[in-house]
Parts: structure tokens; C-alpha cells; sequence
């Protein structure tokens, strides 16, 4: 069931009919079936890897709880991280390995291989139990006491296949103490399902149309134009469809009474790459930060310590993404230029003249796309292709219409208000007609714009 | 300014912002403007292009006037009949689009003859007056949704919808009868693109286009050579045949039967039996014209066709049946393009007959009657 289609809609009305019409001691449980449904609706089989981490964190954290600090602590933490990672390693990244090492061998990339199927949404709902777990090793958190609660924040529908990673605090908080949706949750909740429809749907699905005819076929599109244009078009699909989706995720959040975190923060605005990081999948970003990158010493060691962190933690994240040479290359990218940018002293606090800030965020886009590339292509032979093509030779045809273009400067435009205005603010605090008449123009731009029934999945589904 | 602060006000605002919505579509695409400025080589705009052109004729052409409705395989020319001899007794009128079928015609005719009695006879041409059903049910060509969405009103959503069996396209209908932006959006985002250029090209076939089609003139190619030995349906083709002829002879003639199921017929019911409704008090005469058949006409044991609903329906007052052998001269292939077209040949010969034929059945008009 994809956010953006019919069966999804009829799902979450009578989510939300149940939810509203019983006990509020049933509603935890009413939540659970209903994730377990959508969880089901993809692939019912993988429920029991679902409840199998589900039981060892809950117990992992219990235990952790009880025991003095010590070894038998660390080994509960072990157990834990072993489980998740074991799984995580096993179905994302055994394939990858086996190829490896089988070419490295001498033998075929396939001599190995086992036929896995991907479980979906297990980087995600692996990373929140990690976080979960190591939170409560730390003392930040406590262990929950019923395992529905907790069972509940590793599968919560709204963020169960895609994210944003919430962490337990912030997900107990509003369990434990949960209070029926305000007005203003409700206003925010509609309004971000609508924009997060349309940038799936008008922006996102449209742009996909162009980035995929250009990915399937560089050689039939030959020149600097054509590539930039392709990528420039996937760059606008990933973001639109990745944050398009977790704007539904916290919209419909919000109309059951959570409040999940903020993901992202208009990224192509960015002024740096340190910048666009801060504003791009904040919640996987957040969790590099104090997961890893912070527990390997973060920027206390000096300057050499610093960049290596930083290209540690870029290459993980890399990999987080997929097991792939590309998602390699497009995390070390992403880590040297972390690090070149801090070698310059390039900090997204301090200001930005007016007239250089075009010119940053515009190169600060243009490094973005270049990444893109790895992140898109089917593998490193196309990248050098796709690259060789943006830096030379002829000029080719420019992939995107002009409708396209129109979207991208009326995107582009929003955000710039958005960032100087806060227009989505200023919204929520609008009279009645004027929110209306907003939400109606999101609406009536899916109907003028959006894929309507090419189901086209949500590119970080498959992560 | 305060911000609405029930959670009824929310239900109230989500509400508005429904009907919002569809206030923005129908003041965008529910108006003469936008259709007027429709691509016109896109499948609605040409639709409207030729209403427009039937709609000027009826103001411009006197009283005599016949239309025809067909697909692309009732292909007469204009320019022939007006250049007989002998002027025929009727001005017919093309308002036929290629592709296109009886639930089309049906609302074609209904904004092109609101009143019922603009026209000495609506003419409609069918590949056959007996009911044979193909694979596919006509009932589900989602591609009428296309071709009537700028006429279609608000309350034909529901019975244009219920009029598609699948219930996946019952729902695109109504869903594109309701919000036509959906419908409209390759030609709402190809406008945005070159507005200028769509404007400059809409005058330009306001101006030029009934001229072209009525000079128009179609290949010489024919399809000499063909036969088909109908026990096997082995085709010999036509030295040099292309994928076009082939592809029409082996959907439209050398095809093994499909099974029966009466969906032809119930299609044809609902739809002609709605444009015979529509001129029941009417002196307009409903005809039915069976098209040549082919180049090779398909025997008619080939399939056991269970009813004749076309048949049925010339029993009624006011509906006739044209000769079905009157063009069976026309039957052959060096007077087709292709598997199911005349060729120019074929069609310069076909104008002819048609006049002859429609002025056969109406026989001497009768002044003052129509109109």
C-alpha cells in the first residue's frame, strides 16, 4: 500500500474511524493491528523478523535496565546489536559480500549469491531499535514497560517502511502521555498530507518519468545537457518523493496524536554540504551524528581524527543506503567533501553575504547532483559515463519541458519564502478561508499534475 | 487574525477546501475558453474542432443537411461529392472522429443537435449490422473518456461512469468526469510549455483546418495481391506489405473467432438506443450505413453471431437501415489502403454510392420539416 494511492486512503479513514470511535485503552492495540496490517500488505512473511527483533530489544533493554553496570550489561547490549545488524547485514548486505569475495576468489559474482528478498523498511526499523537500546544502556531512557508500546514504536505505520528514524524519547513521550490532536495538529496534519501528495505525486512521479528515461538509456542521450538535465531531474525526484513521504508520515502522525521530528529543511537551499546536511534526511543524519560519528570521537581528537570520523560516518551512511560500490562512493564523496569544507572552515553558523549566497547555493546544489549520480546509476561504469558527459563534449538535448521548468522555479520559490517568511507557519495561524484556499490549490495541483494511477514506489522504500 | 481553533472548524476548512478544489477545476477546464484552446492534434481537441466546424456548417449550410458518424473506416471526402455532376439532394456533413464509437457519437450529437431537428438524418456507419463480439468490450475503451471530457456536464458522471464494466475504469471516470484536470493534464502541462505556440496553432486550424481536411487526399497505397484462405486464416500478403496492413488484416479480418458474449450488442443497445431516443419525436431519421467491409470481406459463417441488435433497433419509427449490399463493389483490394481503410480510390468511389444511397432512402426532402 503506497502512501498516494486509493486502497491507502480507505485504509487510513477506517484507521482513524477505529482509533477515534473506541476506548482510549484499546487505541494502543487498534495502532498495532493496523501496522501490522500495512506491514502485512507488503510482505506478510517478514512479521516474524518484525516480532522476532521486537522481543529481543524489548528484553535486551529490560535486562540492561536491571543490570548493574558491567559485563553482563555489555553482553545484553551485544545481543541486541548483534541481532539487528545480524539481520540487517544478512538480508541487505550478504549478497554484496558474497559477490565480493567471490570475485576476489576467482570465481563468479553470483557463485555465492542466496536468493533474498529485502525486507522492507528493516534499515529503518533496525536504526530506531539500536537507538532505542543503546539509549537505555546509556541511561538516557528507560526501558518500556509493556511490550505493545513498544512493539508499537518499532512498527508505527505512518513511519514503519521510510522513516523519519524517531527516537524513543520523543515516541514514548507522546504514547505514554498521549492526548487527543489540537486543532492545530489537525490543521498541520491535513496540510502536510496534501503537500506531501503533491511533491509525491506532481513533482516527484513527473520528474521520475524524465530521470528514468535518461538513467535507462545515457548512451541514447548523449551530451552535457542531456546529463545534466537527467540528473538534475533525479534530483528533484529523490528529494521530492523522499520528503513528500515523510511529510505524509508526520501529517498523518499528527491527525493520530504523535509528533515526529522534522526530516528535512528545504536541503537544496542549502549555502555548503555541511549546511545540506543539516537539512537533508535530518533524522538519518541525527542518528550518525550520535551513534556513530560522536562515539568515534566526533571532532575531539583534532583535525585528522575529525575527517576520518566524518569519512567513516559518511561511507556507513553510504552503505546504509544500499549494498553497492555506488552508495560507497556516493558516502565517501559526500565524507571528503565534509572534510574539505571543514579543512576551509566553511560553518553553516556563520553568516552568508547576500551576494555570495546564490553562488554557494547554487555550487552547494550542483556538488548534491554530481553525488546523485553514484546514487542513481545502475553502476560505476554508467557514473564515469554520466559524469564524462556533465564535464564534456557535445551539448545534446535539455531532458526536462518547459512545465518542468516552470515547477522547478515555483518550487524554488516557496522554499526561498518559506525560508526568509515562513509562509507554512504564517498558514497555520490563517483564517479559516485563506487555509482552505491554500489547501484546495495543493490539491487541485495534484489534479493538474499528479501521477495519477502509474504507481511509482517510494525510492527510499527499497532501503 | 486568529486562527480557526476547533477541531470541527478543521472538518470545515477540509471541507471548503474539497469544494475549493473542484471550484478551481471547473473555472479552469469547465469553460469554452480552455476547450477552444485544446491541442488540436490530441484526440479531445481534434473532437472539439470538428464540433465547431459542424456547429458553423449548421448556421451557414441551409437546411438540407445530413450528418455522418463514424470511426476512421467512414472515410468519404467532401470535396468529391461537392464536385459530382449531379449535386446530390442532401449536403452531407462528416462529424465522425477516427477512433471513436457509439458512446462518443452519443455525446457528439447531443451538443451538436440540442434541439433534435437541425439535421434531415443522423447517419451512423457500423462494420456490420449483426452483433459480433471481439475480445475486447467496447464498453471499456477508456479512450471515449478522452474524446467526450469536454462534453460532459456534471450530471453525466455517474451514468458515464456506470456505462464502463470494469470497475477499475468505472472509478477513472467518474474520478476524470468529476475533476477534469485529471483528464486534461498532458494538455494542461504541454500548454504551460508553449502557450504562445498553442494559441498561434489553435487560430491557425481555426482558420485553416476545415480547409485541409477538405482537400485532403489519401494514399494510393493498396493492398493488391492480398488473399486469406479463410479455413486457415493464412494470409498472403501484398508484395511489400507493411506493419501497418498487417497489423489491420490480422486484427480486423484474418482472426480466429472470439467467444460470444453479448457485450457488443448490450454496448450498442445503450448507446445508439440513446441517440434513437433522442430524435424519437423528431423528423430526423436515425440510418444505419454498413461500411465495406475490407478488401477480402470476412465470411459471415466464420463466427455465429447471436443477435442483430441493429437489425432489432430499425424496427422502431423514424430508424432505417441503409442497403448493406450497396458498397459491396467497393470490397476489394485494390480499392484499400490497408486491412480495414479505403484507399483514395476506394474513397472517391464510396462518396459517390453514399450519395446515392442517402438520397435513395430520404428520397425528396420535404421543405420546412427539419430545422
Amino acid at each position: 500500500m503506497l502512501f498516494n494511492t486509493t486502497n491507502f486512503f480507505l485504509f487510513l479513514s477506517v484507521v482513524l474511524v477505529l482509533f477515534y470511535a473506541s476506548p482510549r485503552s484499546w487505541r494502543r492495540y487498534i495502532l498495532l493491528l493496523a501496522s501490522y496490517y500495512f506491514y502485512a500488505s507488503w510482505n506478510a512473511k517478514f512479521i516474524a523478523l518484525l516480532l522476532t527483533l521486537t522481543v529481543i530489544d524489548y528484553t535486551a533493554a529490560r535486562w540492561i535496565e536491571k543490570l548493574p553496570p558491567g559485563r553482563k550489561r555489555k553482553a545484553a547490549l551485544s545481543v541486541s546489536l548483534c541481532a539487528n545488524l545480524g539481520f540487517l547485514g544478512f538480508f541487505k548486505y550478504y549478497n554484496f559480500l558474497a559477490g565480493n569475495l567471490a570475485l576476489l576468489f576467482g570465481r563468479p559474482a553470483n557463485a555465492w549469491f542466496l536468493d533474498i528478498v529485502l525486507p522492507l523498511g528493516i534499515s529503518f526499523h533496525t536504526f530506531q531499535s539500536i537507538s532505542y537500546v543503546v539509549d537505555v544502556y546509556r541511561g538516557e531512557q528507560q526501558a518500556v514497560r509493556d511490550p505493545v508500546d513498544y512493539a508499537l514504536f518499532i512498527c508505527f505505520f505512518p513511519q514503519l517502511v521510510a522513516g523519519p528514524i524517531v527516537r524513543a524519547r520523543t515516541f514514548f513521550h507522546d504514547l505514554l502521555k498521549w492526548s487527543p490532536p489540537v486543532a492545530d495538529d489537525l490543521r498541520r496534519g491535513l496540510f502536510l498530507m496534501a503537500l506531501g501528495l503533491i511533491k509525491k505525486m506532481a513533482f516527484a512521479d513527473q520528474f521520475a518519468k524524465v530521470a528514468n528515461g535518461y538513467f535507462q538509456n545515457v548512451a541514447g542521450n548523449p551530451g552535457v545537457l542531456a546529463a545534466w538535465s537527467g540528473v538534475l531531474a533525479f534530483g528533484m525526484q529523490i528529494y521530492f518523493d523522499f520528503s513528500g513521504y515523510t511529510d505524509m508520515a508526520i501529517g498523518m502522525a499528527k491527525l493520530l496524536g504523535f509528533h515526529f521530528p522534522v526530516n528535512f529543511r528545504r536541503p537544496y537551499l542549502a549555502s555548503s554540504i555541511t549546511d545540506f546536511w543539516r537539512r537533508w534526511h535530518i533524522s538519518l543524519s541525527s542518528w550518525l551524528r550520535d551513534y556513530l560519528y560522536i562515539p568515534l570521537g566526533g571532532s575531539r581528537h583534532g583535525q585528522w581524527m575529525t575527517y576520518r570520523n566524518l569519512m567513516l560516518t559518511m561511507l556507513l551512511g553510504g552503505l546504509w543506503h544500499g549494498a553497492n560500490w555506488n552508495f560507497l562512493i556516493w558516502g565517501g564523496y559526500h565524507g571528503a567533501l565534509l572534510s574539505i569544507e571543514r579543512a576551509l572552515g566553511v560553518r553553516p553558523e556563520k553568516p552568508v553575504s547576500a551576494w555570495l549566497y546564490p553562488i554557494r547555493m547554487m555550487l552547494t546544489t550542483a556538488l548534491a547532483l554530481i553525488g546523485w549520480v553514484f546514487f542513481r546509476a545502475a553502476d560505476f561504469t554508467q557514473s564515469r559515463l554520466i559524469l564524462g558527459a556533465m564535464f564534456h563534449g557535445t551539448a545534446g538535448q535539455w531532458q526536462l519541458e518547459p512545465w518542468h521548468m516552470e515547477l522547478i522555479v515555483l518550487a524554488l520559490f516557496l522554499a526561498l519564502w518559506e525560508e526568509k517568511w515562513e509562509w507554512f507557519e504564517r498558514l497555520m495561524v490563517a483564517p479559516r478561508l485563506v487555509y482552505a484556499s491554500a489547501l484546495a490549490l495543493v490539491l487541485f495541483g495534484v489534479d493538474v499534475f499528479g501521477v495519477i494511477d502509474a504507481s511509482v514506489p517510494f525510492i527510499y522504500f527499497q532501503f | 487574525m486568529r486562527p480557526f481553533s476547533s477541531v470541527r472548524g478543521v472538518a470545515f476548512a477540509a471541507f471548503l477546501a474539497l469544494i475549493g478544489t473542484f471550484g478551481l477545476d471547473c473555472l479552469v477546464f469547465r469553460n469554452a475558453v480552455y476547450t477552444h484552446y485544446l491541442e488540436p492534434e490530441s484526440s479531445t481537441g481534434l473532437f472539439e474542432m470538428i464540433l465547431r466546424r459542424e456547429q458553423k456548417a449548421q448556421k451557414e449550410l441551409g437546411d438540407n443537411l445530413v450528418v455522418t458518424f463514424g470511426n476512421s473506416r467512414f472515410a468519404y471526402s467532401r470535396k468529391i461529392i461537392d464536385h459530382l455532376p449531379q449535386a446530390p439532394v442532401y449536403m452531407v456533413r462528416d462529424a465522425g472522429v477516427a477512433g471513436s464509437n457509439a458512446r462518443v457519437w452519443n455525446y457528439m450529437l447531443r451538443d451538436l443537435d440540442p434541439t433534435a431537428q437541425r439535421y434531415r438524418a443522423v447517419i451512423i456507419g457500423v462494420d456490420d449490422y449483426d452483433d459480433e463480439d471481439r475480445a475486447f468490450n467496447p464498453a471499456d475503451d477508456i479512450r471515449e473518456l478522452h474524446y467526450v471530457i469536454a462534453r460532459l456536464r456534471l450530471a453525466d458522471t455517474f451514468e458515464f461512469a456506470r456505462s464502463f464494466h470494469s470497475p477499475a475504469l468505472q472509478w477513472a471516470a467518474f474520478r476524470g468526469g468529476l475533476l477534469k484536470g485529471i483528464i486534461y493534464q498532458n494538455d494542461f502541462q504541454g500548454f504551460l510549455s508553449h502557450p504562445e505556440k498553442r494559441v498561434d496553432y489553435v487560430q491557425l486550424c481555426d482558420r485553416d483546418w476545415a480547409n485541409w481536411a477538405y482537400d485532403y487526399q489519401e494514399t494510393e497505397a493498396n493492398m493488391s495481391g492480398l488473399q486469406i484462405d479463410w479455413s486457415t486464416l493464412q494470409v498472403t500478403w501484398p508484395p511489400g506489405a507493411n506493419d501497418d496492413q498487417r497489423g489491420t488484416v490480422n486484427s480486423f479480418l484474418a482472426h480466429a473467432p472470439d467467444p460470444q458474449t453479448g457485450q457488443l450488442a448490450a454496448y450498442r443497445r445503450q448507446w445508439f438506443g440513446k441517440i434513437i431516443e433522442r430524435y424519437r419525436n423528431s423528423r430526423t431519421k436515425v440510418i444505419f450505413l454498413m461500411l465495406p467491409r475490407g478488401p477480402i470481406p470476412r465470411p459471415a459463417n466464420l463466427s455465429v453471431k447471436k443477435s442483430s441488435s441493429i437489425r432489432d433497433m430499425a424496427q422502431q419509427p423514424g430508424v432505417l437501415l441503409a442497403n448493406e449490399h450497396a458498397f459491396d463493389e467497393l470490397e476489394r483490394p485494390e480499392l484499400f489502403r490497408d486491412g480495414m481503410h479505403l484507399n483514395r480510390e476506394g474513397i472517391a468511389r464510396f462518396s459517390v454510392l453514399l450519395t446515392h444511397e442517402i438520397d435513395r432512402i430520404l428520397g425528396d426532402p420535404q421543405p420546412g420539416k427539419a430545422r
